[in-house]
């Protein structure tokens, strides 16, 4: 039976502390870099311009600029030549790959442009494994009016029903605008709308051109370093911006990522800026600004390829490689190639990419990275996201499309949590440790065995009644009626003390009457009164000084709820932290009664006594032997509620309107840690980095509490044997 | 008295800092009354949620026109604060009748209102869907063509006889459509799915047997459907306007203003027996919460079956067996500590450990042939496990506690007579410590029922068509979701698309929370109490 007992206990022990490792566990991936396995070299003898592969990446292929494409079949290395028959007999002088849709873009000697999609079909045999079927789908060739000369840049921006083809000539830079018409039976004819010549727009030389994945918009870089930026606009391109990525020297590439609406710029050493579209601040366009910067990797051509899934994305230069992600700011994987890539790709699922190199090598490399985003700097620092004009912490984990981003900044969190926890104490903390204090040295025995159950009571009732009262009752029937509580939190002590500064000058025959210990019994009238006043008094306090006047008729509205915005500029809402402070509240005074109850208590009578014998007042034995002696378990008796009310859930998720803000406004709500998790969690898939970063606030919030109840119950115990000693 | 005398009294003790004193009061009164208040208030509103109201008809002004006359009861009176400064008095009434209003409640205007009078022949009509109705008994459309007016001989008792089938009527219904075709289906989904993986005759066999038995019961269906439709009880509105229920769908009809206080505390009993025995309606608005205080009792008591033989088990080895020293005293620290770690966080180890690990593993062994995941999903065992986690610091504390209050001497007694570790500990030791082991077992099961937090993680439901202990093979259905009355306070009060409609619901099953908690909390601290004396005396 010793045995028994001994093993279950333990593993009682251990069971309950194996919540921290296993909460822990969960944690770990966000913060590992990404897995990159490099895998065996296939040759295929093609110098390739670029390489492109299947959604599943299985099968890749080559384009050299000939008219064929070579495509590798799986991993026996074997090659397969797919013909595209328009490209023969031509000279092929410039070429770019739109991952998206598989689409090359071809120019020509001649001046002209066109492009091909290579298709991929997943095809399923019965017994056999899937296999991925490659053919090529031509598509119509175009003539320039402008410029002259051969192509020696051409970007293919696909947008659905409106789509461009920005072409840089040996003389003359122009767009081509196609469109396709939406039809009921699939997709329309494709039509040439327009070109545009830019030639006279831009007056210096244009080395390279990329077009947006919209089609709504090109990029030009010139020899001098400019990068201009035009955007459709009713049906003409207007330039909208001009600026230049490095100083004095173009961009050897210009690339954009995933969602179309961040530009990576590579010089050759694979140095990057990245420059986002946002509106800055007094403007209302959304021009190019540099957000992030990321250093060289190597020397020589720099290749790149976006992911297709988030804004990760691989570049490379020389020999280096690095995966990196674009809003973390991060370096998720680092290494060197073992012979320098001519052309990368990713596929479309980020498991794998692929280096193609001068002789025709081929490499895949297995790519692991599940949480690219995470990281210290995103859950705790400010991140520069997509489309801001400014760094920020902000939490938003699901949002409507496809290339939505995360944020996943636990800090408006952490604040919320503070937030609430603040104006809960602010709320509990003065009358717990009033009523501690009487009833630990005033109150006769007798009465305290009745009145400490009836405030203990109040800590067995479940938060979500708290929460319920809080949101559907205590809500709507304070939100008229702040003037009267700040009215009434000022009167009841103003009551008690001039009360007791009355009671003092009575004289001592009448005083002596009267047992001690009563003073809470007398004060219960006094307070139902005077709060009574106080709240009825509330509307004409407002009538004095919380008169709103609307800006636009002049007229005088006394209402608090309007006034507070025009007078501070902050927000007011129903469900506010006042609310939450007075629900959070009911659920902290008993617990900090409580302990601090027991402390003062325990205080040794000998001590008190002592006071009082040497003349002491009541006042003054409190004041010098109570409290002092007490302290630390009082202390501890504050840390425990604050670490109630920082846990606390129900009561937020249902007196709040759960908006994460950043900010310490009592009239407006919060988002909690604890809030967050109960509403997030059961929607979150498991293992995701959604998943995994709450139960990071799982952790916070764990770790927080535990230290805080840890320092109080050493103190507690502290305590405790010094006033044993006494 | 002189100025000397205010500063040095001779006569009794100093008064400095008198007035601090009675600010000190003032703490403690404002914290009593709130704690009262609150209390009070729940339980006010509680059971004003029983109290049937009179009915009243309200006639009012409307612009243009006549007047017009609603039926209904007072729901509330307030004074409404418009942003424009204006303040508007009005009245809200709940005046049922659904399809012939759309709203069920409705707030009128303080100032139009003419006038205000209670009717003898009003009635409130309890029924199955669509909410209550309220207006004048009119006839009763017997099958055929016959009908009896409500001024007829014997209509009452014609009407609750008809009431009383229909009741009849339901349960034969919901026998066949819940266990027989239930259990049909089940078994009917279950061949196919074999059939799938290869057929065999004896299955194709069963499987027609299955689907022929079906059809019979399908037909019993609808006979017991058609019955229950054949005569209707007809409600006449203000308006004059019919309102045709089904006596099918007949619960309860009460005469709100004809019977006196002990009729309506008659009618206010009557209710609060519907509440907690019935199941929801009307998306969790109307009828009982029987499922939910079900869920809530089951939950606790497997919670407490294993949070008991555990808890004491840890107890017993930190206080009897464990070296005392710096690294048993930091155990004892952490696990005090984990007391307030946020229950939050227990929620968030119970779905990833005891769900998608421990369910996953469950599933793969057992239950690989399930389409859905047994296991791998929120469940009552799951939540049951999660809380025994959270609630084993507070039996661990609590029997440490009684263990250590157990005096030496008695202890010792028991050694010197011969006595192993062991035994003296079974035989004596866990005897008298026993009130307080019970004091912390309760205090846990308190803290279990209120918890909502963690089992919105774990597996509770707003709505679970099936209890987790039934009359279906195997009985005990550990896997499967579960009401919880704290949850079902939640979605109530924040989820239900007709709020109003819920608010006596939501109080109501608050008053029954609370009241299980407070009484539970409340005989813990009795049985402490007495414990404290006990040993009070027996320690020195």
């Amino acid at each position: 039976m010793t045995h028994i007992i001994r093993i279950g206990g333990l593993a009682v022990i251990l069971a309950v502390f194996g919540i921290f490792f296993f909460i822990l566990k969960e944690i770990i991936p966000l913060f590992s870099k990404a897995e990159v396995v490099a895998e065996s070299v296939a040759k295929t003898g093609t110098s390739p311009k670029v390489i492109g592969v299947d959604e599943w990446g299985e099968r890749p292929f080559l384009y050299s600029g000939g008219s064929e494409i070579v495509v590798l079949a799986g991993e026996e290395g074997a090659r397969q030549a797919v013909e595209v028959p328009s490209l023969a007999g031509v000279e092929v002088t410039a070429v770019s790959y739109d991952p998206v849709h598989h689409r090359v873009a071809v120019g020509l000697a001649d001046g002209r442009v066109g492009s091909f999609v290579v298709k991929y079909e997943s095809v399923f045999r019965e017994g056999e494994p899937r296999k991925v079927d490659v053919s090529v789908e031509e598509e119509p060739w175009y003539e320039l009016e402008a410029g002259s000369g051969a192509v020696r840049s051409v970007s293919y921006g696909d947008g659905g029903s409106k789509r461009l083809i920005s072409v840089v000539r040996d003389e003359g830079v122009a767009v081509v605008q196609l469109a396709q018409k939406r039809s009921l039976i699939g997709a329309g004819k494709l039509t040439r709308v327009g070109e545009t010549d830019l030639s006279e727009r831009i007056r210096t030389e244009v080395i390279s051109t990329v077009a947006s994945q919209n089609g709504q918009a090109v990029l030009m870089a010139t020899a001098d370093g400019q990068v201009h930026y035009f955007l459709m606009d009713a049906g003409a391109l207007d330039e909208v911006q001009t600026f230049q990525p490095f100083e004095g020297k173009p961009p050897k590439r210009m690339d954009y990522l995933f969602g179309g609406v961040s530009v990576a710029m590579t010089d050759e050493s694979g140095q990057q800026r990245v420059f986002s579209l946002f509106r800055p601040e007094g403007s209302n366009t959304r021009l190019f600004g540099q957000t992030k910067e990321f250093g060289p990797v190597g020397e020589g051509t720099p290749v790149f390829a976006s992911s297709l899934r988030n804004k990760s994305f691989l570049c490379g230069a020389g020999g280096g490689l690095a995966v990196r992600h674009l809003t973390s700011g991060a370096t998720r994987w680092e290494g060197t190639a073992e012979f320098e890539p001519v052309a990368v790709t990713i596929d479309g699922k980020a498991e794998n990419f692929f280096l193609a190199g001068a002789e025709g090598q081929v490499q895949r490399f297995s790519l692991h990275d599940p949480h690219p985003e995470s990281g210290w700097r995103a859950f705790f620092g400010k991140v520069w996201y997509e489309g801001g004009s400014e760094p920020v912490h902000q939490w938003q984990s699901t949002g409507g499309s496809d290339d939505f981003e995360p944020k996943l900044s636990l800090v408006p969190l952490i604040i919320g949590s503070l937030k609430g926890t603040f104006y809960a104490l602010l709320f509990s903390i003065p009358i717990a440790l009033l009523a501690a204090v009487f009833s630990a040295a005033f109150l006769p025995p007798a009465m305290k065995r009745v009145v400490k159950p009836a405030m203990e009571i109040m800590a067995s009732l479940p938060s979500v009644v708290l929460g319920f009262l809080a949101g559907i009752w205590l809500a709507p029937l304070i939100e008229d009626k702040v003037p009267s509580i700040l009215l009434t939190c000022l009167v009841l002590p103003t009551v008690a003390l001039l009360f007791g500064a009355g009671w003092s000058r009575v004289p001592i025959q009448v005083r002596h009457r009267f047992e001690h210990g009563r003073e809470w019994i007398v004060l219960l009238p006094l307070v139902l009164i005077g709060g009574w006043l106080a709240w009825s008094l509330g509307p004409v306090i407002e009538k004095w000084f919380f008169v709103y006047t609307d800006p636009s008729t002049g007229k005088a509205i006394a209402d608090f709820r309007l006034w507070w915005p025009q007078a501070t500029g902050l927000s007011f809402d129903q469900r506010n932290s006042l609310v939450v402070g007075f629900a959070m509240g009911f659920a902290v005074i008993p617990v900090i009664f409580t302990i601090a109850e027991d402390a003062l208590s325990n205080v040794p009578r000998t001590l008190t006594a002592a006071a009082a014998a040497l003349g002491a007042s009541r006042w003054q034995v409190v004041r010098t032997i109570f409290i002092p002696v007490a302290s630390p378990g009082i202390f501890s008796a504050l840390m425990i509620g604050f670490g109630r009310a920082v846990g606390e859930t129900m009561i937020v998720v249902m007196a709040t309107g759960n908006t994460p803000v950043k900010e310490w406004n009592i009239f407006s709500g919060m988002r909690t840690l604890s809030a967050n998790i109960a509403v997030e969690l059961p929607e979150a898939a498991p293992g995701s980095t959604h998943y995994r970063t709450l139960f990071l606030g799982a952790l916070v919030l764990f770790l927080l509490t535990f230290v805080l109840n840890g320092v109080a119950e050493v103190l507690r115990q502290r305590l405790r044997e010094k006033n044993k000693l006494v | 008295m002189s100025a000397s005398s205010s500063k040095f009294s001779t006569t009794g003790r100093s008064r400095t800092g008198e007035p601090l004193v009675w600010l000190t009061a003032v703490g403690l009164t404002i914290g009593v009354l709130l704690s009262v208040g609150l209390i009070g208030l729940v339980m006010y509103k509680g059971f004003e949620s029983f109290w049937p109201a009179r009915l009243v008809v309200v006639e009012v002004r409307q612009e243009g026109g006549e007047n017009s006359k609603v039926a209904g009861y007072l729901v509330q009176e307030r004074s409404k604060r418009t942003l424009e400064g204006l303040v508007e008095e009005e009245i809200q009434l709940f005046r049922g009748n659904r399809e012939l209003f759309g709203e069920k409640f409705v707030f009128l205007d303080r100032e139009a209102i003419v006038s205000q009078t209670e009717e003898e022949d009003l009635i409130l009509v309890e029924r199955l869907e669509g909410g209550n109705v309220i207006g004048r008994a009119k006839a009763l459309e017997l099958g055929g063509s016959e009908t009896l007016e409500a001024s007829a001989e014997g209509f009452d008792e014609k009407l609750d006889e008809l009431t009383e089938r229909g009741e009849e009527l339901r349960d034969e219904l919901r026998e066949i459509e819940k266990i027989k075709i239930g259990e049909n289906s089940k078994r009917v989904k279950e061949l196919r799915w074999l059939e799938k993986k290869g057929s065999s005759p004896e299955r194709a066999e069963e499987l027609a047997g299955l689907l022929a038995e079906y059809e019979k019961l399908d037909g019993q269906r609808k006979e017991l459907r058609e019955q229950l439709e054949e005569s209707t009880f007809v409600v006449e509105a203000m308006d004059g306007r019919e309102l045709k229920i089904p006596t099918g769908e007949l619960l309860h009809v009460f005469a709100a203003n004809q019977v006196g206080f002990f009729g309506r505390l008659k009618e206010t009993i009557r209710r609060a027996w519907t509440f907690v025995s019935t199941d929801p309606r009307e998306a969790n608005t109307e009828g009982g919460v029987y499922p939910a205080i079900f869920g809530t009792v089951v939950m606790t008591l497997v919670m407490s079956l294993f949070v008991t033989p555990f808890g004491v088990m840890a107890a017993i080895y930190l206080r009897e067996y464990a070296k005392q020293g710096p690294l048993v005293k930091a155990v004892r620290i952490s696990v005090n500590n984990l007391a307030g770690v946020p229950s939050i966080v227990f929620g968030v180890f119970g779905l990833a450990f005891f769900i998608y690990f421990l369910g996953g593993v469950v599933d793969d062994w057992f239950f690989s042939n399930s389409e859905e995941p047994v296991y791998k999903s929120g469940g009552i065992l799951w939540a049951s496990l999660t809380l025994a986690l959270l609630t084993v610091p507070v039996v661990i504390v609590a029997t440490e506690e009684a263990l250590a209050s157990v005096p030496r001497g008695v202890r010792e007694a028991a050694l010197a007579c011969g006595a192993s570790k062991w035994q003296a500990i079974q035989r004596v030791v866990l005897p008298a410590s026993l009130p307080g082991i019970l004091t912390g077992v309760i205090l846990a099961m308190a803290r279990g029922a209120g918890e909502v937090a963690p089992l919105m993680l774990v597996g509770v439901v707003k709505s679970a068509p099936d209890l987790p202990i039934d009359a279906v093979a195997p009985f005990v259905h550990p896997e499967r979701q579960f009401m919880h009355l704290g949850f079902h306070i939640y979605d109530l009060g924040f989820q239900s698309p007709d709020s109003e409609a819920a608010k006596p619901m939501v109080f109501a099953t608050t008053l029954l929370l609370i009241s299980i908690v407070v009484v539970m909390n409340l005989t813990a601290i009795i049985i402490r109490n007495r414990l404290r004396k006990k040993y009070a005396v027996s320690s020195f």
